[in-house]
């Protein structure tokens, strides 16, 4: 089944059991945060607050389960509940090789058009902003796809940049150089002193989503992925107060424009990698011109810093069931031989592990130095190649190959001490390190790492045998003996032995 | 005292067990089936139907892959076996492990074994699991050797050579402590305490031989006396022979895989012909799939390796800052991991170098604060890659370093370095640059807890969440 909206997909969660309605008044003042953290803490259902002043929030929307952390996302593809890791990988790769253009619908054909307000109308302070770790610096919108042109080219980003809101017309954006938005804001438009114009659309359909969050190259057109993902045009509509087109059946949808040379205040805030870090910096200045939205928009938050250890958020979830296979295939496009590129399940963004049939030490010393020069990279410091046949979602097999095979001497490479840039979010830089410049780089330069995990051949610890019927066989009867199923990987004969 | 029965019974209690009632053959499949419970965190498997004269058990002392699972615990059953309680705190176990006493087992010889010698069984007929190529192999067991009116139980590993003989590798110090052709027992089936007991003293560098006495330290282990040998009473299977060295070099590589006390120390090869072999009434026999990952043998020897760290180091420096030492099992013994007090600027380099020291399984340890939750080992390691500074806090050793065991690069012993991650806050930081985990505590002020606790049911969180509350989801 093709996924068309958010609405849809919660109500695809809701027939699975995995939407928890919430109808008593719950407030957006860390209440609503809390529960979403137990629930994400818990590997429960999905919160759905049904009632928070003048709109509805729900608490981390794509968050997966723990042994499965790809399954809600794969849900809003209208894909399998039940496929391996490495099945749903290629699923993904394969709708991204295949893009769909969008189409541009009219306003009364819009969802997002049933409400509009624009001049006086306009007011942020109308919708139901989480406050969502009591350390935060504000309020925040954090799950949403920001929309912004290169003021060169016909090309348009999609991402995701949280938003700190200071008041009814006023945010300030989360931009780090380095990245895709960020690069056309610092060094096109503020450098010509010119407004950026910008639609963040909150709520959007599961397909636009998860392109947001995607490294999808430069110059492409995102909406194409996003139809390639869901197998359908995906729906476009034109703001009311610029140019852009935005996603149609979007809950809501803040149009403005992000002000050259005007900074307020952002974070300090609870970050993905499970820690609150500062110190609070200065960040772009985004101007409310115009909000769109449906009638009692439902409005998705992310508790981030949940996504650490054993639990799952959205943010977590979605660097495993998008960003991998993303990497994935921007790897293989860039000609390198790789079976998978995924995240350290239990650490979001800062580490990735990559399999792989070549192991040779200039080969992956290419792969890494490739991998580091892309945009995006500065909040990543880690990379691990194991081999092909690890499964780099599972940290047991990952660490056992740092252990055994990772030799201190020859295998942990730094591109340099002290020579690469960074995002100032982190906590192992002091404040005066992270410094507090313009474009959200850290003052300090730091070091990026990838570790040789791969094997000597001659001297390997037993992978699963090759012999996937036995292997089946065995885990057939272990349930006939009444073994929890869900325990069991039941490989399929003739899959491979992930 | 919890034999190797009472145990079984309690992991059934608590779901921890199931039995395979349909026939597995002992040649291959059970290995097999062992190998895919222990992968995927099943529970202990009893294969009740092999047509052997032993029903194997597999994962007896085994547990969990801390990374899958945030529930279960992979020490509890060693917890339970020690009579300690499933409950019992990590940091409890290693504290006990790390005692080190010996305790007399005078007083607690019993009459006779629970085994008796049955006619017409050979070691073919028991039905010990087979590797690929159909070798009853031989793990989990004991060597009981006796020199000089000491008895000593001694780890093993092999597999069984000839119907009347088991080929085994043995510490080589045990060797050199008793008669090359002595009359020994083999011993399956044993308590958790005789087989720690056997680790702590024959793989921990200063050797102790007498094992009887410190798994009487750990917990009651019943005792009986075989000619002048004292051997565990509740032993499911014992062999009654005399061992002799094997001369022949090529008996190394022909006993692969091995077990993890072998990384420990130096080995030997002997032989033991059986001249009787004792059971007791449908015998259970622990094994374990060597060289997989999460098998009992990397469980037990984890925790012993561990436990003689934590005693080392603690009070080293004239003080305990140590809170906790781990050697995860998902590392294969070659990854160590300790929590500590910094007590000063460069202590951290003190201690991983103590730990060094003190260990040649592994040449890689990650520091963490004193804070750090021992039982969640996702957690740690995400201090690892996010705390630690990429360049600053990877600390690489000069390569002259002798090799570690545990890791398979440098197989030849060449020297190299070692490493160790500092992933604690430096104390020359001020207050304000330490960063806060996100959790309930940090993120809620207990207003906001008490609101969610008081509107429980309200807000449906008792359909969701099992009865239990905010309380309980913080603790």
């Amino acid at each position: 089944m093709t996924i068309h909206s958010f609405r849809q997909y919660l109500q695809t969660l809701e027939t699975r059991g995995d939407l928890h309605r919430i109808s008593e008044p719950v407030s957006w003042n860390l209440e609503a945060s809390a529960v979403t953290m137990l629930l994400n803490v818990e590997d429960s259902a999905v919160p759905l607050f049904e009632s928070v002043e003048s709109a509805q929030l729900v608490g981390d929307p794509y968050r997966g389960t723990q042994r499965r952390p790809w399954d809600r996302i794969a849900l809003g593809l209208g894909l399998p509940p039940d496929l391996s890791y490495s099945e749903y990988y290629e699923s993904v790769i394969d709708r991204l090789k295949d893009p769909i253009e969008p189409v541009t619908v009219s306003a009364d054909d819009a969802p997002c058009k049933e409400e509009i307000r624009t001049g006086d109308e306009i007011d942020l302070l109308d919708f139901p902003w989480p406050y969502i770790h009591a350390g935060d610096g504000g309020r925040y919108s954090n799950v949403h796809t920001l929309i912004a042109p290169d003021p060169d080219s016909d090309w348009v980003d999609w991402s995701n940049h949280r938003t700190m809101i200071h008041d009814s017309e006023t945010s300030s954006v989360l931009l780090l150089a380095g990245e895709q938005t960020p690069n056309l804001y610092y060094y096109k438009y503020e450098e010509r002193n010119e407004p950026m114009p910008v639609a963040i659309a909150v709520g959007v359909e599961p397909a636009v989503r998860y392109t947001s969050v995607m490294w999808i190259p430069t110059g492409r057109n995102e909406a194409e992925y996003a139809g390639g993902l869901k197998r359908e045009p995906v729906e476009l509509v034109p703001c009311e107060t610029n140019d852009l087109l935005v996603p149609a059946t979007a809950e809501l949808v803040i149009e403005g424009e992000i002000l050259p040379n005007e900074r307020r205040d952002e974070g300090p805030f609870g970050d993905y990698f499970g820690y609150m870090h500062g110190p609070r910096r200065s960040m772009p200045l985004f101007r409310v011109t115009g909000i769109t939205h449906q009638t009692d928009p439902i409005l998705p938050f992310c508790v981030e810093g949940t996504g650490v250890g054993h639990s799952e958020n959205t943010t977590s979830s979605m660097e495993v069931g998008c960003v991998g296979p993303d990497a994935t295939l921007g790897l293989r496009t860039a000609q390198f031989d790789v079976e998978c590129c995924a995240p350290w399940k239990s650490t979001p963004r800062t580490i990735y592990t990559i399999s792989t049939e070549k192991t040779n030490p200039s080969y992956l010393h290419d792969m890494a130095n490739f991998i580091f020069t892309t945009w995006g990279m500065l909040h990543v410091d880690f990379f691990i190649f194991v081999d092909a046949d690890v499964n780099p979602l599972d940290q047991r097999e990952v660490l056992e190959a740092l252990a055994l095979y990772a030799d201190p001497d020859t295998d942990f490479h730094q591109f340099g001490v002290e020579t690469m840039p960074k995002v100032p979010l982190n906590i192992y830089q002091t404040p005066t390190e992270k410094g507090d410049i313009q474009t959200g780089t850290s003052k300090a330069k730091t070091a990026k790492a990838y570790i040789d995990a791969t094997s000597d051949r001659s001297a390997r610890k037993s992978q699963p045998t090759g012999d996937v019927e036995r292997r089946y066989r065995a885990q057939k009867i272990l349930e006939r003996a009444g073994v929890d199923t869900s325990t069991l990987s039941f490989v399929d004969p003739g899959e491979g032995a992930q | 005292m919890t034999a190797l029965r009472r145990h079984l019974e309690r992991l059934r209690e608590t779901d921890d067990l199931v039995s395979v009632t349909e026939h597995v053959h002992w040649d291959g499949a059970v290995a097999e089936v062992a190998s895919e419970a222990i992968r995927h965190n099943c529970p202990v498997t009893l294969f009740e139907n092999t047509s052997g004269a032993v029903r194997p058990v597999s994962g007896v002392y085994g547990g969990a892959d801390q990374f899958a699972s945030a529930d279960q615990q992979p020490w509890q059953r060693i917890t339970q076996a020690l009579d300690l309680g499933a409950e019992r705190s990590y940091i409890e176990l290693i504290e006990r492990l790390a005692r080190w006493q010996s305790s007399a087992v005078d007083d607690r010889v019993t009459d006779k074994p629970a085994a008796t010698v049955r006619e017409g069984i050979d070691m073919y007929s028991l039905g010990l699991p087979t590797d690929g190529n159909g070798t009853p192999l031989v793990s989990m067991g004991l060597l009981v050797v006796e020199a000089n009116g000491v008895t000593t139980w001694a780890p093993i590993r092999g597999r069984v050579q000839r119907s009347r003989t088991l080929r085994l590798a043995v510490p080589e110090a045990v060797t050199k402590w008793c008669s090359p052709s002595a009359d020994v027992s083999v011993v399956f089936g044993v308590s958790a305490a005789a087989l720690i007991a056997a680790l702590q003293g024959w793989t921990q560098g200063q050797t102790t031989p007498t094992v009887p006495e410190l798994a009487a330290g750990l917990t009651d282990v019943p005792v009986t006396t075989i000619d002048s040998r004292i051997v565990p009473t509740d032993a499911e299977v014992r062999i009654d022979g005399r061992m002799s060295p094997v001369e022949s070099e090529a008996v190394i590589d022909e006993t692969k895989p091995k077990a993890a006390w072998e990384l420990a120390c130096e080995t030997t090869t002997v032989d033991v012909d059986a001249e009787a072999i004792a059971l007791r009434e449908e015998p259970i026999v622990p094994f374990t799939p060597l060289g997989e990952p999460l098998t009992d043998d990397l469980h037990l020897m984890c925790l012993v390796e561990t436990a003689k760290l934590f005693r080392r180091v603690n009070n080293y420096w004239g003080v305990s800052p140590v809170e906790w030492i781990q050697l995860p099992v998902e590392g294969q013994l070659g990854f160590c991991i300790v929590s500590s007090e910094i007590l000063y600027a460069g202590f951290e380099w003190q201690l991983a170098n103590t730990l060094f020291s003190f260990s040649d399984l592994f040449d890689k340890v990650l520091i963490l604060d004193e804070q750090a939750d021992p039982s969640n080992l996702a957690r740690a390691i995400d201090d690892m890659w996010v705390k630690a500074h990429p360049a600053n806090d990877w600390i690489f050793s000069e390569p002259n370093a002798s090799s570690a065991t545990a890791p398979l690069y440098r197989s030849d012993g060449s020297n190299g370095s070692r490493l160790y991650i500092n992933a604690t806050w430096d104390p020359r930081w001020d207050e304000e640059y330490i960063a806060p985990r996100v959790n309930f505590e940090t993120s809620f002020s207990e207003n906001v807890l008490e609101s969610v606790a008081d509107r429980w049911e309200e807000l449906g969180l008792d359909a969701l969440l099992d009865e239990r509350g905010v309380s309980d989801v913080r603790e």
